[in-house]
Formats: C-alpha cells, sequence, structure tokens
C-alpha cells in the first residue's frame, strides 16, 4: 500500500456556529503503481482530500500515511498537480524555469533547468523552453504543470481535477498523455474528478464519495485493460456499463 | 515615434501658451517683473547655467542625498512588510509602532533630527529614509499577503523551504506592488532632500533655491527650480523605464 487514508475527518470552523464537519471518517487505500481516481458530485469536498493526502492540508482527526510514514508536512514522494494551472505557474519564469522550479532548491537553478528538457519534451512540449506560460494555451499550460511535477520524478502524483479547465478536444489529448505517462513511468496516481468518463477511462478503481459530509459510498474496480486508447476505450461495452452505473448514483434525480 | 508626438503634442502646446501668456503678463506689466521675471530671461540664465556646468555639483548633492535615503528606505521597507506579511507574529510586533509614525508627516521630524544627527549628510539621509519606508513597507506588505495561494501550495508540494520561496516566489509575486511604493517613495524623496536642504542647507538644489530667494537673486532661483522639476521628471522616467522592464511579464497578450 503507498498511500493510505485512515478513517481521515475534516472539520472547518464557522462564524458562531459549530464546526462544519465536511469529511467523515474517510478511508482508503492506493496500492503502489496504480490509478485511481476519486469520483464525486461538486462541493462534496474532493479537493480537500486531496489536500489533506498531499499534507497540504491537516486532517481534523483520521491518519494520513504515504509508504507507511504519517503525512503531516508536503511528503517529497508525492507531487500535487493543481487545477488552476495558470495560478500554479510563475507568470514572470520561463516555461523551462517554470519546470526547474521541481528541483532547483535540491540540486540548483543549472542543473535543475538541464533536467527540465527531458519531461518537458515527454509532454510534448520540447520546443517551448524559452516561452513565458502566458504565451501558451490552457492546455499547454497544464502540460507544463504536469512536466513540472514529473521533473521531481515522485512515486506519486496527486491530481486536483487538473482537466476541468479546458475544452474537450484538448481534455481528451491530455487523457492520452497521462495514459502514456503512466504507462512510461512507473506512478501511483490519485486523481480527483467529477467526470465520469475521465475516471472510466484512465483509472484502474473509482472510489465514489457520497455528497457533504463525505465518506466513500464504494470503490469499484474498472477492469478494462490497458493499453487504453482515450477515444476506442469510450466504445466498449464495459465502459458505457460503468458510465451508466456511476452516473446513475451520481445524479441527483433519486434525492 | 510620429504616433508618440502626435499624443504628446496638446499638452507641450497647453505649456508653450502659458509660457507665452506668462511672458505677455509680464511685459504688459501685470506681474511685477521683480517678483517674476519673462519665462525668456530665466530661460537665458537656465541656459548659463547649463552650459558653464555650474548646475552640476548642487545637482549631484541633492541626488546623493535622494540615492541614499532611497536605497536605505526600500531596503528597511521590503524587509520590514516581508516580515510583516508573512509572519502574523512580526506583524502584530510592528503594526502598532508603524501605525503612530506613518501619519506623521515626515518633514516636522527634520527639526528633531537635526537636534541629534546635525546638519550634515547623516540628517539629510536619515530624513529621506523615513519618508522612504512607509509607503515601500505599506505596498509590500499588501503584496506579500496577496500572493496567490496556489503559487504557494506549489511551492510547498515541491518541497521548497522558507527563504527560497520568499527569495524566489514571494518577492517576486510583489513585485508589482513594491515597485508602486517604491515609485511613490521616489518622488516623497526628492521632497524630503530639498526641504532638508533648504532647512540645514550647505549645498544641494534646495539650498539654492532658498538662498537664491535670500539674496534676492530671483532669476537664479527660478532657473534652480526649473532644474529641480527636470530632475524629478527625468528620475520618475528612469524609474518607470526600470519597472516596466522588470515587469515584463506583466505585460501579457491574454
Amino acid at each position: 500500500m503507498l498511500l493510505e487514508l485512515d478513517a481521515v475527518s475534516k472539520e472547518f470552523p464557522t462564524r458562531g456556529g459549530p464546526p462544519a464537519r465536511v469529511m467523515d471518517r474517510v478511508s482508503l487505500d492506493v496500492r503502489a503503481g496504480e490509478f485511481m481516481a476519486v469520483l464525486g458530485p461538486s462541493g462534496c469536498g474532493k479537493s480537500t482530500l486531496l489536500q489533506m493526502a498531499a499534507g497540504l492540508l491537516p486532517v481534523t482527526s483520521g491518519t494520513v500515511r504515504l509508504a507507511g510514514r504519517p503525512v503531516t508536512a508536503p511528503p517529497p514522494e508525492a507531487v500535487y498537480v493543481f487545477q488552476q494551472y495558470s495560478r500554479s505557474l510563475l507568470p514572470w519564469r520561463t516555461v523551462r524555469d517554470n519546470v526547474a522550479f521541481a528541483t532547483e532548491h535540491r540540486v540548483g537553478r543549472k542543473r535543475a533547468r538541464a533536467a527540465a528538457e527531458e519531461p518537458l519534451a515527454q509532454v510534448g512540449l520540447g520546443g517551448f523552453g524559452d516561452h513565458f506560460p502566458w504565451q501558451l494555451s490552457g492546455g499547454m499550460q497544464q502540460r507544463v504543470a504536469i512536466a513540472r511535477a514529473l521533473a521531481a520524478e515522485p512515486a506519486m502524483l496527486l491530481m486536483d481535477e487538473p482537466f476541468s479547465a479546458v475544452d474537450a478536444l484538448t481534455r481528451l489529448d491530455l487523457h492520452a498523455l497521462v495514459l502514456e505517462i503512466c504507462a512510461r513511468r512507473s506512478l501511483t496516481v490519485l486523481l480527483v474528478t467529477h467526470d465520469v468518463e475521465e475516471a472510466i477511462t484512465l483509472a484502474d478503481r473509482i472510489a465514489v464519495l457520497t455528497p457533504r459530509p463525505t465518506t466513500v459510498a464504494e470503490v469499484i474496480e474498472v477492469g478494462i485493460d490497458r493499453p487504453r486508447d482515450p477515444v476506442a476505450t469510450r466504445e466498449l461495452p464495459r465502459f458505457l456499463e460503468l458510465r451508466h452505473a456511476l452516473l446513475d448514483r451520481l445524479m441527483t434525480r433519486h434525492g | 515615434m510620429a504616433e508618440r508626438l502626435r499624443a504628446i503634442l496638446p499638452g507641450l502646446a497647453v505649456l508653450a501658451l502659458l509660457l507665452a501668456g506668462l511672458e505677455w503678463a509680464v511685459e504688459a506689466g501685470l506681474i511685477r517683473r521683480v517678483l517674476l521675471p519673462p519665462p525668456s530671461v530665466i530661460g537665458t540664465t537656465l541656459w548659463d547655467l547649463l552650459a558653464s556646468g555650474e548646475f552640476i555639483a548642487p545637482l549631484l548633492a541633492t541626488l546623493r542625498l535622494v540615492f541614499a535615503g532611497f536605497a536605505i528606505g526600500s531596503v528597511i521597507g521590503v524587509v520590514l512588510g516581508t516580515a510583516m506579511g508573512w509572519w502574523p507574529a512580526a506583524f502584530r510586533l510592528f503594526e502598532p509602532l508603524v501605525e503612530l509614525l506613518r501619519p506623521i508627516p515626515k518633514s516636522a521630524l527634520v527639526p528633531p533630527l537635526m537636534l541629534f544627527l546635525g546638519i550634515g549628510d547623516t540628517m539629510k539621509i536619515t530624513s529621506v529614509t523615513l519618508v522612504v519606508i512607509f509607503p515601500v513597507l505599506l505596498n509590500t506588505l499588501q503584496g506579500v499577503r496577496g500572493v496567490d495561494r496556489v503559487m504557494l501550495d506549489a511551492a510547498r508540494t515541491h518541497g521548497w523551504g522558507t527563504a527560497h520561496t520568499l527569495w524566489h516566489l514571494v518577492l517576486p509575486a510583489a513585485l508589482p506592488f513594491i515597485l508602486a511604493g517604491m515609485r511613490i517613495s521616489l518622488g516623497l524623496a526628492l521632497v524630503l532632500a530639498v526641504l532638508a536642504e533648504m532647512l540645514a542647507g550647505q549645498g544641494g538644489l534646495g539650498f539654492l533655491i532658498l538662498d537664491m530667494q535670500r539674496s534676492f537673486l530671483i532669476r537664479q532661483m527660478y532657473a534652480w527650480l526649473v532644474i529641480l522639476a527636470l530632475l524629478g521628471l527625468v528620475l520618475n522616467g528612469v524609474f518607470v523605464a526600470l519597472e516596466r522592464r522588470a515587469l515584463h511579464w506583466q505585460n501579457r497578450n491574454p
């Protein structure tokens, strides 16, 4: 087990009233090398869950363990990829220097710059090192953010709705990229999303969350062979079956 | 270039009209010549000052005060503002002091400073420093507090330490605010330098303007005044150019 969430709860203080419990004893295990998606309606605290897993936000109770060690601060093995790519990149830095961001504090700016080329090439931005983020499209900016995460050579990626802010075609491109990266590197991924098709396309297992206070409703095995193609996978009977079941569960029409 | 010229032409025309009007008013006897010589006469005096190189020493004396005070005050303002913006404990520690000192017109501090530091450069530079600190400090504080949470979390998830984060993320992110504060302070620095020279003068533009007035060398007084105005204009222009270069990433096309 690489990442373990054990009865993790989160409460936020409210003005004047008792603290609001947004997450109630969530337990979740992510195996090494696995791609796990966390699927839930918007506002269910998916990002909160991921930030606690990343050590960016303290838990109210329960424990988060990464490779057996309790997570109390951001661990070096796990890197967080943000939904708001344009806010997580530094606008005064070139694309190359934004990727060097991942390692410069450990190996120095010069070596970090040299090490940035490989991940940049891997996300298809080989020739864009000297551009500034604001000269690139949204999808390309998110590629820079992914390259930055890869440059840190983490064991685990924590992805917070990373493709929700780009258009549908760009999203498919990025799905293909993520599938390819995961096939090439031994990465463990925890992806938070509200997009059912994205979860099925990318994940080995899907944890479905309930509305607040959030708990894990069930964990589903996707059971679609790899390598997967983001377009062809969508036509498989298993894909359609899962899509139906998950949408049915997530939609509010049942109350 | 031609477009730029066309843009500033109306403003220059107003200026030229005003000067011509003054010239006429003095010649027509509407303004007493002893109080305001015609602009053309001031212009000749100014030209003599510039051509003889006589202006250089006083100009450098004033510039020295402005730069020294501006540099020291900016460093103090940025360091203190960053500390107060980053560490809540530092904010609680210094905020009452800052709020107490900030509203005092710094010009009023020159007389007490003279008691302690005499009438030399130390006093003048200290006066300039004091007026420079506060706009820089307050803007830095605001800029540091306004750094995007997501950006800071990106630094945390990649394991950046506090010093690296402050130097490579917080300060560059706050730079637009810091420079805006410094631009305000630069103007104030010139005011305080001139005032300190007037109150405790041995040289410099401020001293000369007052000295000429007292010696009734009215043409010269106005000529020095023009030099002072040009100095302010050039200082601001240079600063704005440097600011634009430092913040090139802000002039992005969407």
